[in-house]
């Protein structure tokens, strides 16, 4: 298949463009020499160099999944307001970078014309002042073969509903967001202030007829992490032993015949007090405190809800500088429960596995002495 | 009747709906086709919004997974999507995802997007997302057959951009805007990224590992990129010595800031001093475990100390299959402009022994959980450190080197009857 | 670290085999008896030439050859 002769421009193994060529002038005049920074408003931090040099970064939010048609508004923009550069974050934000302080109001009126997107995201240490940021999610039903929620459409939910942190700085600290439309997570929630996480409940339903006609028996058994999975040699097919099966849908992805979604019994798990920072507190991962809530679409009411109580129980109650695991471990997790007004049950004490010893001793987190 | 109803109810509130963007590619794509451009996947956006209304319906996805990657040269990069509705939905019937490595830090031209969006406009369905959750720029749907002219078109491009990572390679890496813009980065991110992408393309492209392996680069404690809970690799930047002071700054802060109540109090391990009347703050550098927020409070004032490198945490990812891991220290500090070396030291190894001795679907924080701390301080060639502990071990079923067992007739005569057990070869581990 | 050298008929058998079903280096050492480097060095040459192609769950990759893989794509995609 690559036997005939490759062009002269052909080539692989180039890696991605140098970062240097695609970065504005000032900045990499003032590489490695930034002075301080201060939030000046919502959405928009000054970077002040040692050279004197000043930048004004201005973030939006957007949804992650967006069109080619809106990255050429995007780029009309940054042609007009910037020299033609800009950046995203890692949460699904896009920033313009400004050397001129008056073209911010122009900026921002023009990029929520064109595009809708908001000014915010940001926050502030100093004067203590937090916003939202955007939250970090994965495809749901727009393009996963194994999700038990969709993302996209609940991730919009849940910001319209807080729409009003993301774009002010009231919060106490700050607060991170994120999605995973899987337990396999592949935008790896697991240490966010508050995660939604899609969870199926079901095994496998074996469809014997396409696992005959699309799949190999023993690569398919092999893809289980709980070896859940055996072979039927005689009847060509696969069996699931219920009792091991963790619903991770890797069978699924080897396999087409082994569909394990239950529209009635899929649903979201809501973990929270989870950070990676080293900020004070050093990381931890995230904890269950809603087992399961449905999926409704379009608008997931009972998923909106619950994270808003989580929110604001934390928002309401917390003080400076305090993550919700902070707050959450000074007012103890009874107190947290009846704040939020959220159930307590068994399934939220842990009986998955027995958990490994040596690695509650080892330090995560960077926080050490010398 | 809408086509829609479901997803009609999307674009209602304030922040900004993706199903709006779906809707403009719909529109504008058919917009460009009447103006004679050359679109390959025309239609596939509405059809895409049409499969999802099914979903909404449904509250179940209608997407198969498929396994091409058929890229010449490349096994990784590029993910297989089928839709469940093919027959009735043939424009989104094949729709596969290409990973594309992102320019470290998600810098940006206008010029490198435009050239981009163009040909995502011939080959593509027009949609995107900036980025995807490892940090890839992804294309979302094409077909099978426009896999390779689409890269083609990438190779040629000004910049040209390549194939980022998927499937058990080296997962693109990713980094923080570091020095580009921020004060805090202790080492260059962004340099560091970019020499570990170009000199493990190899290891990205062509899959050959038990699982996927990922490096995450952020430039101080507060980790930006949640390298330290995502990363099998993550480096995190942080320094040796005292902070830097800037007193006068500091007289600065206190005048709007409680220095006491908003940074000293909130200390973890309460080792500054702040004097009301002298307004003079004191730092006891010795017991400072460097968490950055004091330095988050007063940028103008303090800074991370000159000694600066980074420490390396390993082993994190997300629940499946042993439950979540954040990364733990493995090397409490390598200095800055000896990273790449050392790093290079330590993965090959690393690498080596866990394509060895790794099992299928086995991160390497569930290998070093199986495997011992001690043998991987021995792959790496590093010295045991209390710093990668919160405390020592609770329990005294140590198994010792054989050289550390003082020679006793008992072991010669354990030897000699073939009796085997760890402390006679450590080195020599059980499946 | 010394060149990995093999022979046609290793390679003839490592080749049969990929046009079976989607492996693991591992397990096709493992039911060739071969060594696992040697086995590797085979898949990766055959992919060079063409003779050999990559198959990928996604999260973990394997090897077949492109009959094989083709036709295993249409099943999946027909359903």
């Amino acid at each position: 298949m690559q036997q005939k002769e490759k062009p002269p421009w052909w080539k692989t193994d180039f890696g991605p463009p140098y970062f240097k060529d695609l970065m504005h002038p000032v900045l990499k005049k003032n590489y490695g020499k930034w002075a301080y920074h201060e939030v000046i408003r919502p959405g928009v931090i000054k970077r002040v160099a040692e050279s004197g040099d000043t930048v004004y970064v201005v973030r939006f939010g957007t949804p992650r999944l967006i069109s080619i048609y809106t990255v050429r508004d995007l780029c009309d923009i940054a042609d007009k307001y910037c020299d033609g550069y800009l950046r995203w974050t890692s949460r699904h934000n896009v920033e313009f970078i400004l050397t001129d302080e008056s073209k911010i109001d122009d900026l921002i009126k023009e990029v929520e014309e064109k595009t809708g997107f908001p000014c915010g995201g940001t926050w502030d240490a100093t004067s203590g002042k937090y916003g939202l940021s955007n939250i970090i999610h994965t495809q749901g039903w727009v393009h996963c073969h194994t999700p038990a929620i969709d993302a996209s459409g609940i991730v919009k939910a849940v910001m319209d509903e807080l729409y009003e942190y993301f774009v002010e700085m009231k919060l106490p600290a700050l607060c991170r967001i994120s999605l995973a439309c899987c337990a396999n997570m592949c935008g790896a929630v697991h240490a966010s202030d508050i995660s939604i996480v899609g969870i199926h409940r079901t095994p496998p339903l074996v469809d014997d007829d396409a696992v005959r006609r699309m799949c190999e028996l023993p690569t398919t058994a092999a893809s289980c992490p709980n070896a859940a999975i055996k072979v039927k040699a005689k009847e060509k097919t696969l069996e699931v032993d219920g009792e091991k099966c963790m619903f991770c849908g890797n069978c699924y992805t080897m396999c087409p015949g082994m569909p394990l979604f239950d529209p009635e019994n899929d649903g979201a798990a809501i973990l929270c007090a989870g950070k990676v920072s080293d900020a004070r507190h050093p990381p931890e991962l995230s904890k269950v405190v809603v087992p399961w809530l449905p999926n409704e679409p379009p608008r997931w009411p009972s998923v909106v809800e619950a994270v808003k109580k989580i929110f604001l129980a934390w928002a309401n109650n917390a003080k400076k500088h305090e993550r919700m695991v902070e707050f959450i471990e000074r007012i103890g997790w009874e107190r947290f429960f009846d704040l939020a007004g959220l159930e307590f049950s068994w399934h939220l004490i842990d009986d998955f596995r027995v958990p490994p010893f040596m690695y509650a001793s080892y330090r995560v987190g960077t926080q050490f002495r010398w | 009747m809408s086509e829609t109803p479901l997803l009609d109810q999307i674009p209602d509130g304030p922040w900004p709906s993706f199903v709006k963007e779906i809707r403009k590619t719909a529109e504008l794509q058919e917009k460009a086709i009447a103006e004679g451009k050359e679109v390959k996947m025309p239609g596939c956006a509405k059809a895409l919004l049409k499969q999802l209304e099914r979903s909404y319906k449904d509250k179940k996805t209608h997407w198969k997974h498929g396994g091409i990657v058929s890229v010449v040269g490349y096994g990784g990069g590029v993910i297989g999507r089928y839709s469940d509705l093919g027959e009735e939905l043939p424009e989104v019937h094949h729709f596969h995802t290409i990973r594309v490595n992102q320019p470290a830090g998600w810098f940006y031209t206008t010029k490198a997007l435009r050239q981009f969006m163009d040909v995502w406009e011939k080959w593509g369905s027009g949609l995107l997302n900036m980025h995807g959750s490892t940090g890839d720029f992804v294309l979302l749907g094409t077909r099978s057959e426009y896999l390779q002219p689409m890269f083609e078109e990438m190779m040629q491009m000004d910049p040209p951009f390549d194939i980022g990572g998927s499937g058990s390679d080296l997962r693109t890496p990713s980094a923080c805007m570091g020095p580009a813009l921020c004060e805090f980065a202790c080492y260059d991110t962004l340099q560091l990224c970019y020499d570990l992408t170009m000199e493990y393309q190899n290891e990205l492209h062509r899959p050959m590992w038990p699982y996927k392996f990922k490096f995450k680069l952020s430039g101080c404690p507060n980790d930006c990129v949640a390298a330290k809970a995502r990363s099998d690799f993550a480096i995190i930047g942080t320094w040796k010595d005292d902070i830097q002071i800037d007193r006068d700054a500091v007289k600065e802060y206190a005048k709007f800031m409680d220095i006491q109540k908003e940074v000293v109090d909130l200390c973890p391990t309460k080792c500054m001093t702040w004097d009301e009347n002298r307004k003079s703050l004191e730092i006891d550098n010795r017991n400072c475990v460097r968490c950055m927020h004091c330095i988050n409070k007063m940028p103008k004032a303090l800074k991370p100390g000159k000694v600066r490198g980074a420490t390396i945490c390993i082993g994190a990812k997300a629940p499946c299959v042993e439950g979540a891991i954040i990364g733990w220290v493995a090397i409490p500090f390598i200095p800055a402009d000896k990273l790449f070396e050392r790093i290079k030291e330590i993965v090959e190894p690393l690498w080596e022994w866990w394509d060895d001795e790794g099992k299928f679907r086995e991160r390497i924080g569930e290998f070093l959980w199986r495997k011992g701390m001690g043998q991987f301080l021995r792959v790496i060639g590093e010295k045991a450190d209390v710093r990668m502990i919160k405390h020592p071990r609770t329990n005294p079923f140590m198994y010792f080197e054989k050289k550390e067992l003082r020679p006793s007739k008992i072991v010669e005569e354990l030897e000699k009857r073939g009796m085997r057990f760890k402390s006679l070869d450590r080195e020599e581990e059980e499946i | 670290m010394a060149e990995i050298t093999y022979t046609e008929e290793e390679k003839q058998k490592v080749l049969e085999k990929l046009d079976q079903k989607t492996w693991k280096i591992k397990d096709l050492a493992k039911i060739l008896r071969m060594n696992k480097k040697v086995v590797q060095k085979i898949v990766m040459d055959l992919i060079d030439e063409g003779k050999a192609t990559y198959w990928s769950s996604g999260s973990t990759t394997y090897y077949a050859t492109p009959r094989y893989v083709e036709e295993y794509e249409k099943k999946r995609a027909e359903g």
